[in-house]
């Protein structure tokens, strides 16, 4: 029962970085209708960055942290300037940006791989190892930081969309994009005002992930699990993003717990797959048919 | 005739062809995304080589097996995905392809887990691969200009006008999608008698991407510039072999590039023809720009 | 005359909007048919629910005899029900000839090996398949651009194409939805002319929305008013145009 108790809490805690990525993928989506596969790449560099910071440069841990937010902010921004825009407006079909998205993501990972080649490399240890005793069940600092920190954001992220104006335009071109921009909705800023705080996401992610684990070029492919995590709350809803992030966070330590680590992939794998025959736009999401 | 590193990259051009023609027929023609296709070469590479190995079946019997098999399996998977729209059909194949891959690494007693199958008689000699191609080749060039092949056009341009026009836009979509499977299971069987000693990480997500990456820069909707594009693909490494750890690097700008610049490919929407050729070269000659 | 398609008591809703609300229609073979009305009455749902695209919730839709409800579009056009779309929605980068030999294609009789192998008979329906696609863009006039891309044509010849294509699968019934929009008097009036050769040549029933009141008059026999997805009116194109509701629907009255 306590082993149980400690495999979710680990769970929730990885689920949570997964949501963080997971929102960012359904932001994009809702707005664009597309999949921004360099989403886990952005992550990377944001970890990259904030790692350069604090062990390159010598800067305050909390000062690297922006740094990196900033970093993750500054690629995902780069990424909607000047190539998915450019694709949107010379009238391409969906699906270029998406392959523009696959392109990018290569060559970020690549990038890393020949800058800081394919090590791994360890974040400062900021915070101790030493875990918590909550009747006899374990847990680790950072795990329970990584959590309230992510479930703080993430409560701010719902509470722009649905409370502040910004939340309204996003709302309005995810639901319109042209009609919104006749009602005098800046479409473009939106977009990219919606890149930079999937980045911001995106770079948050990083660095816990780096915390927990450590920093490496292909730690991006975390970014395709934050993508199973959304679609299975189903694409371009953020809380169905969250809600798929921690299941899917959940399934993943229950299945490495109780059956076999080797076989986790497989059986999340499955389990999505099997969900979306049940439910082929997610949990959460709309199915839309193509209108005559 | 050949010296060994001239037949090895013949053998991994032709090889890499068939499985990039089955990817362009599934994406170029049908507008369909597979990152699973890894995953069905993986299926043909493995049962082909328990064919020849266990079974003691002829190389082409054994071949053949490998191909039927990854065209069944794709079958059964079509049957419950294909109606999937989009990114959630992308998402199924991929779960799909890493799902074979772990599977394949946990099943030690068949497939010798992830230490891989050794023992696999060498068969695929640059004559065999070069005849593979080549009738790979003519049969997705009359698949493509017959009926079926139309249908899937169609479905890629506009799927409820093609239903409109009496196509079977779940059947089609199927068919396509067996027919993908069945190139990367023949391809799969091919290059496992050339390797000798397969492991489940040569198929892994990236060998997906990077069937799909050729196909995109050698065109969507061509077969000629899917030859074209496995040409540059796999033979640019050979000639650059120092630069071999900007590989992949080139390749993520490339396709950022050519979805930017020319959307279309290398040679998109239209097939190569010698008359196109003469008749291109003539009018240059003649300089007039008139459009014939 | 029999009746080639009978809708009876159709509805079919989104949310709880009524986009059509227990409509009714009996199409004579041969016949040629208008259905009117405002933006947003239903119209082409009633396009959507004949051709499969939409599965009515209510009603019966048979044609020539047949219960055809519950088909797949796919199927309706395989009974000889084709269509056109109110945006037109052609195979863009495809050639114009191979937008209507995919039509042609239907009728094409080889099979999957024939066609891996090319083997004669693949090669024989192949060159028909082509042979009567030709014909078919002979009709709309448009043999000359048989290379181009169909994205490539001017709105006018668009259009035209997609009645080729649609002649193409061979139809007993052919729908047109707005088969004049954006066209100019002296193109409506060819229209005109063009449908009257189609049902000439193939006897074929024509249904078909307009808001080209023009049109409609000169061409169809019989028309429908729409109005809120319910029939307003039904009836010759005189007692349509002497209904009191109608033209207060039309003009916007109070009794709508």
């Amino acid at each position: 029962m306590k082993i149980l108790l400690q495999q979710l809490v680990i769970g929730i805690s990885i689920g949570s970085i997964y949501a963080l990525i997971a929102s960012g993928y359904a932001l994009v989506y809702s707005l664009l209708d597309f999949s921004n596969w360099a989403h886990g790449e952005v992550c990377m560099l944001g970890a990259y960055c904030c790692f350069m910071a604090v062990k390159v440069a010598q800067f305050p841990f909390w000062l690297s942290c922006v740094l990196g937010v900033g970093g993750a902010v500054a690629v995902s921004l780069f990424n909607e300037r000047f190539t998915y825009r450019r694709i949107r407006s010379n009238g391409s079909p969906n699906m270029f940006l998406m392959i523009a998205a696959m392109g990018l993501s290569t060559t970020y990972q690549n990038l890393a791989t020949v800058i800081w080649g394919g090590k791994f490399k360890q974040m400062p240890k900021v915070f101790s190892k030493s875990s918590l005793n909550v009747g006899g069940v374990f847990i680790g600092t950072t795990d329970l930081l990584c959590l309230a920190l992510t479930v703080i954001v993430l409560v701010i992220l719902l509470l722009i969309i649905n409370k502040t104006r910004f939340g309204l335009h996003v709302r309005a071109v995810a639901c319109a994009g042209r009609t919104a921009g006749i009602l005098g909705v800046r479409i473009d800023r939106v977009i990219a005002l919606v890149f930079m705080l999937a980045g911001a996401l995106a770079g948050l992610a990083g660095i816990l992930y780096g915390m927990k684990y450590n920093v490496y070029p292909t730690m991006g492919n975390v970014g395709l699990k934050a993508f199973i995590a959304s679609v299975i709350g189903g694409l371009g809803s953020v809380p169905g993003a969250i809600v798929g992030a921690v299941l899917l966070g959940l399934i993943e330590t229950v299945a490495s717990g109780y059956i076999s680590s080797g076989l986790r992939d497989l059986i999340s794998f499955s389990l999505l797959i099997l969900i979306l025959l049940v439910r082929p736009a997610g949990l959460m999401g709309v199915d839309v048919q193509d209108k005559a | 005739m050949l010296n060994a590193f001239q037949e090895g990259v013949v053998v991994v051009v032709c090889v890499n062809l068939i499985a990039v023609l089955g990817m362009s027929v599934l994406t170029g023609f049908t507008r369909l995304f597979s990152f699973g296709n890894a995953g069905f070469m993986s299926i043909g590479a493995y049962t082909a080589a328990i064919c020849s190995v266990q079974l003691r079946l002829p190389f082409p019997l054994a071949v053949l097996c490998g191909a039927a098999m990854a065209g069944f399996i794709a079958f059964l998977l079509g049957s419950l995905t294909i109606r999937l729209r989009g990114d959630y059909f992308l998402i199924s194949c991929l779960g799909f392809g890493e799902c074979v891959r772990v599977l394949f690494n946990y099943t030690k007693g068949l497939t010798g887990g992830a230490n891989g199958y050794s023992g696999i008689p060498y068969r695929t000699t640059a004559a065999v691969a070069f005849f593979c191609a080549v009738l790979a080749f003519v049969i997705a060039w009359n698949f493509i200009h017959s009926k079926y092949g139309q249908s899937l056009s169609a479905i890629r341009e506009n799927e409820v006008a093609a239903a409109a026009n009496g196509i079977d836009v779940v059947r089609c979509k199927k068919m396509s999608f067996v027919f993908s499977a069945i190139y990367a299971g023949w391809a799969g069987g091919l290059y496992a008698h050339y390797l000798r000693h397969i492991t489940p990480a040569l198929f892994n997500l990236g060998k997906s991407s990077e069937l799909i990456i050729t196909t995109v820069l050698g065109g969507l909707g061509s077969l000629t510039g899917s030859v074209l594009g496995t040409l540059v693909v796999q033979l640019l490494p050979e000639f650059f072999r120092g630069l071999a750890e900007y590989r992949m690097l080139f390749y993520g700008i490339a396709v950022v590039l050519v979805i930017l610049v020319r959307p279309a490919g290398l040679y998109g929407y239209r097939e190569f023809s010698i008359t196109g050729a003469v008749r291109f070269v003539r009018r240059l000659g003649k300089g007039d720009g008139q459009d014939g | 005359m029999a009746d080639l398609l009978t809708l009876s008591n159709v509805s079919k809703a989104f949310g709880g909007v009524h986009a059509i609300d227990d409509f009714s229609l009996s199409l004579p073979e041969g016949a040629i048919q208008g259905l009117i009305g405002p933006n947003g009455a239903g119209k082409t749902t009633i396009f959507n629910t004949i051709t499969g695209i939409y599965r009515a919730d209510a009603g019966e839709i048979r044609f020539a005899g047949e219960d055809i409800t519950a088909v797949q579009p796919h199927q309706a056009a395989q009974k000889g029900i084709a269509r056109t779309f109110q945006n037109i929605r052609l195979f863009g980068n495809l050639s114009v000839l191979e937008n209507v030999v995919i039509a042609c294609n239907m009728h094409a009789g080889y099979h999957l090996a024939d066609a891996l192998l090319r083997l004669p008979a693949y090669r024989r329906a192949k060159a028909e398949a082509e042979e009567k696609a030709r014909g078919f863009l002979e009709i709309v006039g448009l043999q000359d651009k048989a290379g181009e891309r169909a994205a490539s044509l001017p709105y006018g010849h668009q259009r035209k194409l997609e009645i080729a294509r649609a002649m193409a699968t061979g139809p007993r019934l052919l729908l047109l939805d707005e088969p004049a929009a954006g066209m100019n008097a002296e193109e409506s009036r060819e229209l005109v002319d063009f449908i009257f050769r189609l049902r000439e040549q193939f006897a074929v029933t024509v249904l078909l929305i307009e808001h080209h009141m023009d049109v409609v008059t000169n061409l169809c026999e019989r028309c429908t008013v729409l109005n809120f997805g319910r029939t307003l009116a039904s009836g010759s194109m005189e007692e349509i145009r002497k209904n009191p509701e109608v033209v207060a629907a039309y003009l916007g009255g109070d009794e709508a």
